[in-house]
């Protein structure tokens, strides 16, 4: 999920600017809580969001991950980092990559160029990657870019080789 | 805060309930002939229904109609500011449920007749000049507008009045005429005081009053001020009457942020823009819709 600020109850107006990013966030994260204690995977205003989402859920070391990071901030000309015309590809790119999923281009993320694309949290979505070896394909909560930032919402679930015996669906990213 | 003074909060206004943190705006409609602003305009029948139509449009959750103006001119007796103003209240009340209608005059057997045709408030502008108006608010479970008017007669204008402090005197005058009504039997949470801007008081005055708004709100009873284009402003800018929005405005930002809870205007759409800005910049309101450097 992203690292929106504007989920947090201290930016909340009277309407809500992200309803649709919200509510699959809340959906997504509820699921993850039920498979037990959560990783939270953010850098610091990222995790914030992502606590502030899962409402008092239990954290702790376990198999389930929440990872708060987002494409790029420079999708567009109104995008809070104004247009780079290698937004469009470098999140295409990610994108593809968490919908197939692909551990190994995740791994390898161009981390300078994201930086420059102001990419949320580079290093969550490398870290996503080796995660995700041996996820299938992920439900699709969310994909869009409403302010020129791209965010998903993905719910992936890891089938274990090494640990066969396990529910799969007790391991959730 | 004195014993038995409420804390801010909640505000009962006959039939409707407002909560602690609302700003109300209480639209002006003048059933005069000769009222300085409007100067008539809403004196006929039709035009005063498109004022009320309009300014409830606008979001104005009160009303307040006058049948005399505040200053002198025309002889007003009360049969004929029953008949101003007593059918209107009716036709209000019938058109308009939810919003909340005030009546600006000091006479009781004025109160009486606008309150059995559906007023919900009674602003006694004169600062208690007829005692038995509280008792009739009380009986008809109106709420009451307490204000200072530094001890003149109805329609009157200042005449070289000086006070030690004026703010001091409108808080003793307004709070005095607030436990008067509460002993009355008005419902505490009815109760409003207004130092009331321009009355028995110059320029200068006003303009104190305008800056230790705080001290009045912190008697804890709830504040309604009436700025709109009234002198103070014009003579501080060297502002004809219908060139006063601005400094009307600058005066409600003040008053807004000390926390005045009612706003007794010409202009609602202006004044409700300026005390939401002010409202949420004292953190009383959330910005509508905030995403700039959040998304």
């Amino acid at each position: 999920m992203p690292g929106v600020l504007a989920l947090l109850p201290e930016y909340a107006g009277q309407e809500d600017p992200v309803p649709e990013v919200r509510a699959a966030a809340l959906a997504a994260v509820t699921w993850l809580a039920e498979a037990g204690p959560v990783t939270v995977l953010g850098d610091e205003q990222g995790t914030r969001v992502g606590r502030h989402l899962l409402a008092g859920a239990a954290e702790g070391a376990g198999s389930a991950y929440l990872v708060v990071a987002n494409g790029s901030a420079r999708r567009n000309d109104t995008a809070p980092g104004y247009l780079d015309e290698r937004a469009l590809p470098f999140d295409a790119a990610v994108g593809a990559a968490l919908r197939e999923p692909d551990p190994a281009a995740l791994e390898s993320l161009d981390v300078d160029l994201a930086a420059a694309l102001l990419v949320g949290n580079p290093a969550g979505l490398v870290r996503l990657g080796t995660l995700l070896r041996g996820a299938g394909p992920p439900m699709m909560d969310y994909a869009g870019d409403p302010y020129g930032v791209q965010y998903w919402v993905m719910r992936w679930t890891v089938v274990d080789s090494e640990e066969p015996h396990e529910d799969p669906d007790r391991t959730r990213r | 805060m004195a014993d038995g003074v409420p804390a801010p909060g909640t505000l009962r206004l006959g039939r409707h309930t407002f909560g602690p943190d609302q700003a109300l705006m209480m639209a002006i409609v003048n059933r005069t002939r000769d009222s300085f602003y409007d100067q008539g305009a809403t004196y006929d029948d039709g035009p005063a229904q498109d004022r009320v139509d309009r300014v409830v449009e606008e979001g104005a959750e009160v009303v307040d109609i006058g049948g005399v103006r505040a200053g002198y001119g025309e002889q007003v007796d009360a049969a004929e500011e029953i008949r101003r103003v007593v059918p209107f209240v009716a036709w209000v009340r019938e058109r308009h449920p939810g919003v909340v209608i005030s009546v600006d005059t000091w006479r009781s057997e004025v109160a009486r007749e606008v309150c059995a045709a559906g007023a919900d408030l009674l602003n006694d502008a004169w600062g208690g000049h007829d005692p038995r108006l509280v008792e009739v608010a009380a009986e008809f479970g109106a709420a009451i507008i307490c204000t200072h008017t530094g001890g003149l007669p109805p329609r009157t204008d200042p005449y070289r009045i000086e006070y030690d402090d004026v703010v001091a005197a409108a808080i003793a005058e307004t709070t005095a005429l607030a436990e008067r009504a509460l002993a009355a039997g008005v419902a505490r949470e009815s109760i409003v005081i207004d130092p009331a801007h321009d009355f028995g008081k110059n320029t200068f005055h006003s303009l104190e009053v305008t800056r230790r708004l705080g001290e009045m709100v912190a008697t804890g009873w709830p504040v309604l001020v009436s700025l709109s284009n009234k002198d103070f402003v014009g003579e501080t800018l060297g502002a004809p009457t219908q060139q006063r929005l601005t400094g009307t405005l600058a005066a409600t930002s003040v008053c807004a942020l000390a926390g005045a809870r009612i706003y007794r205007v010409h202009q609602v759409p202006e004044t409700r823009a300026t005390v939401d800005m002010v409202w949420s910049i004292a953190g009383r309101r959330p910005p509508l819709r905030a995403i700039r450097g959040l998304q």
